[in-house]
């Protein structure tokens, strides 16, 4: 992983312009975002986040793919979503104490947005005006992939 | 022997009267004649029609009591012979035989199809009351009227003499002056006979019927015999009462598909299918293959099958209609809505049968009434004239060659055959069949210049049986049939194709058209799901069409092992990646019906317009040419009218449940 601390908040802004996850948020809050967090890019095959240990921060991926994958016994690690340049990840950050359900894998070179969980929880309780931004959007992104969720588990093209 | 069934003005006709007492003379002048006389007779308990040998076989003195779920034969207080209204025998019977030999496979060398030797038998049906004309008279434009013609049918309709009844009675269960079938006989008939104290009033109808009429013991009528004979006609109209309000209720019955009332009536119905059988106009059939111990001959046999029936809408990933209101309503709807847009009638009528041989007492009158407000008219859509002659009816190609797509899906490339075939367009499908195997549909994956591919999955024994074929193996083959993707509808547009599981089998063919005509679009993306990455059909061409760089391709599997490192979740998962004006996207669909559902609500919130959304929908499918019933779907049968529709064009009908 090579984090990058950006100063310049505008690059960032735009990256997330190019997101379908920022693009909808208020100005205000993409620019908090781009100062909350940093840049990161990852290698093929990075673990970014293991199943099961607490997740520490958000991300918003801005280039490449990342699986999250689940072991299943005998079976091993299942691939059961991939993340898309504009997707998020670790969503589960906003909330305290929560663990990774998934483990999340770089499969291609990708780059993000990533803030960690801490100070958005924070920045979060002291600014309404960017929970009442962020939270509806991240509740989108997470019931897009609850309606995903619900048809792989109708199994559609099962024999 | 019938000139012309379809009932029209009474034509001034000449009369005669002949007395009861020499009533069997008209019997015996039909047998003479050498036709079996087909007529009413009393067994177990009620008037049934079935062969007579004279006049002392008529139900002489006996009337019938009919009400919902109620039949019972009492005395009469006179001689009358046709003092009844109508048994529980439809004449459709000796017509549209219960149980059908349609073709015969040998094998011998190779193999082929033939269709049976038609013989009908010379009969009279004696004592046929007006609805049951016209019943008749539907029967003939379901099987004659239609680019299908029944051969069997129509030599034993030519073949049968009509000796007609008016009615002098009516039952409680009465209703044919609502749907103008009755009660007045006017057409249809060779020889008319209305019953009066003393006798009959007789007219002739045909040249064949004035030749039987000729050998009668007849005088000319009174003034009185032939005034009574009118009056007691017209009695029976004002004892029938008021009709009902049918007019435009197959548009208003169409605008009811959520109707409580369905599964209120459904609680009570048994599904035992007595108003199928029992009705004269019902005609779904099923078929049925029975070989030889030897497997050389197998016989292909029709039977009469009831939309009534648990299995009638099921295909191998489940049941169509699977809850008894499903049912009912398709039964309902079919007679008094989507009838009328298969053969411009509807198909009821109003002999009561179905009321009275209900055992739960269902009036189908009282439903219609509660379940039909008015409603908006709905435009039918444009049907594309299948090349096929009959269901039995095969022509044979060559398997040229054999490919293994996934580990349960295999494509056969067809050659040798018939040049129609070549000339169908993506979307359309073919009816397959080997010996002894039931006929399947299976849609069109590709044309060739000397033959076509179909891809299959092995889902049932016929499926199975045809992906274990070798090249150089015969199939029989009927098509091609259906609609076709309306290509030019994405012309100038974003073309974009989306594709689930073996949904990308019928597609496949249009991809390739799109690719080959790419100028004439604006974009042209493909975005396919599977359930995994083994099973992906086409990949070789996936892989053409991904380099090729003339069409964005996008694909996704449900799930996935570490070694995938493309895209993991559901198809619509890939419509993030549409960055151009959805309003300009024409969108080609097909896959399982939960996928097409959530795929097409995600088109819509997009701003795809839903009559630019274009479904192929998967049914049971049997004739192929809209008859047997199978995949009707409200006013539409998927094999004829569809299966490739406009979102538009199914409107409430789309991914409905129970249809």
């Amino acid at each position: 992983m090579h984090a990058r601390a950006m100063d310049d908040y505008a690059a960032v802004i735009a990256m997330l312009n190019h997101t379908w996850f920022g693009a909808e948020l208020a100005p205000e809050t993409q620019e908090r975002l781009a100062k909350l967090g940093n840049i990161q890019d990852f290698e093929v095959d990075e673990v970014i986040l293991h199943e099961g240990n607490d997740t520490r921060a958000m991300g918003v991926l801005v280039s490449g793919r990342l699986a999250l994958r689940t072991l299943v016994p005998e079976r091993g690690p299942v691939t059961i979503l991939s993340v898309e340049p504009g997707d998020i990840f670790g969503w589960s950050a906003v909330l305290t104490d929560a663990q990774a359900q998934s483990t999340v894998v770089a499969t291609e070179a990708s780059r993000a947005l990533v803030i960690d969980g801490v100070r958005l929880r924070a920045a979060l309780k002291e600014d309404h005006a960017l929970a009442a931004s962020l939270y509806p959007q991240i509740l989108n992104a997470v019931a897009r992939r609850l309606r995903a969720t619900r048809l792989q588990l109708l199994d559609l093209f099962a024999r | 022997m019938i000139t012309n069934p379809v009932p029209g003005p009474t034509a001034v006709a000449r009369q005669w009267f002949l007395a009861r007492s020499d009533l069997d003379a008209l019997i015996q002048a039909l047998r003479k004649a050498g036709r079996t006389v087909i007529g009413p007779t009393v067994r177990d308990g009620a008037i049934v029609n079935d062969e007579i040998q004279s006049a002392a076989d008529l139900p002489a003195g006996i009337r019938d009591e009919q009400a919902a779920g109620r039949y019972r034969l009492a005395e009469r207080s006179d001689d009358r012979v046709f003092g009844y209204t109508v048994g529980p025998t439809p004449w459709k019977r000796f017509t549209f035989p219960p149980n059908l030999p349609i073709a015969t496979a040998h094998l011998s060398g190779g193999f082929g199809f033939e269709q049976p030797h038609i013989t009908a038998p010379q009969l009279a049906f004696l004592g046929v009351r007006a609805c049951e004309i016209a019943a008749l008279g539907m029967q003939d434009r379901v099987f004659l009227g239609s680019p299908f013609t029944d051969e069997d049918f129509r030599a034993r309709r030519k073949a049968a003499l009509i000796v007609a009844v008016q009615c002098t009675t009516c039952s409680s269960t009465c209703f044919c002056s609502s749907m103008g079938t009755g009660p007045e006989v006017r057409n249809g008939y060779d020889i008319l006979l209305t019953e009066i104290d003393e006798g009959f009033v007789v007219q002739a109808g045909s040249p064949a019927g004035a030749a039987i009429v000729a050998h009668l013991p007849t005088r000319r009528p009174t003034h009185a015999e032939t005034g009574a004979a009118v009056d007691s006609v017209e009695a029976v109209r004002t004892q029938i009462g008021e009709p009902l309000p049918i007019a435009g209720i197959d548009r208003r019955l169409q605008h009811q598909l959520d109707n409580p009332r369905w599964g209120i009536v459904a609680e009570r119905c048994v599904e035992c299918g007595n108003c199928t059988m029992a009705c004269p106009t019902c005609f779904c059939t099923s078929v049925t293959e029975r070989s030889d111990m030897e497997g050389r001959t197998a016989t292909t046999e029709r039977q009469w099958d009831s939309c009534f029936d648990v299995n009638f809408a099921k295909v191998a990933g489940g049941d169509f209609r699977a809850r008894p209101r499903d049912r009912y309503r398709q039964w309902l709807m079919h007679k008094f809505s989507t009838w009328m847009d298969q053969f411009g009638s509807f198909g009821c009528v109003g002999c009561g049968r179905c009321i009275t041989w209900c055992p739960v007492r269902i009036d189908v009158r009282e439903e219609l009434q509660v379940i039909a407000p008015v409603i908006q008219p709905v435009e039918r859509p444009v049907a594309v004239e299948p090349v096929a002659a009959s269901p039995g009816d095969f022509s044979i190609a060559r398997l040229a060659s054999v490919r293994q797509e996934t580990e349960d899906t295999t494509t056969l490339s067809l050659t040798d055959m018939d040049p129609a075939f070549l000339a169908g367009r993506p979307g359309q499908f073919v009816m397959v069949a080997l010996p002894a195997f039931p006929a399947v549909p299976i849609s069109i994956s590709r044309f060739h210049s000397n033959g076509i591919d179909l891809t299959i999955r092995a889902v049932g024994a016929t499926s199975t049986a045809l992906v274990n074929l070798h090249p150089g193996a015969k199939v029989g083959v009927r098509g091609p049939l259906g609609t076709f993707w309306p290509i030019e509808d994405a012309f100038g547009r974003h073309a974009v194709v989306v594709a689930g599981g073996v949904g990308l089998s019928p597609l496949h063919g249009l991809v390739e058209a799109l690719v080959a005509n790419r100028d004439r679009f604006e974009s042209v993306s493909l975005y396919y799901g599977s359930r995994t990455p083994e099973d992906q059909l086409f990949r070789d061409d996936l892989a053409t069409w991904s380099a090729g760089k003339a069409i964005d391709v996008a694909v996704t599997v449900d799930r996935a092992g570490p070694e995938w490192k493309g895209r993991v979740g559901v198809v619509t998962t890939l419509f993030d990646m549409m960055s151009c004006d959805c309003s300009r996207i024409t969108a080609f669909v097909v896959g399982p019906e939960r996928m097409m559902q959530a795929s097409v609500q995600s088109l819509i919130s997009k701003g795809v317009p839903p009559e630019r959304i274009h479904v192929s929908m998967e049914r049971h499918m049997e004739c192929g040419i809209g008859l047997c019933g199978h995949c009707q779907t409200g006013r539409y049968f998927v094999c004829k009218d569809g299966p490739v529709f406009s979102l538009s064009e199914l409107g409430d009908l789309y991914v409905r449940e129970g249809i």
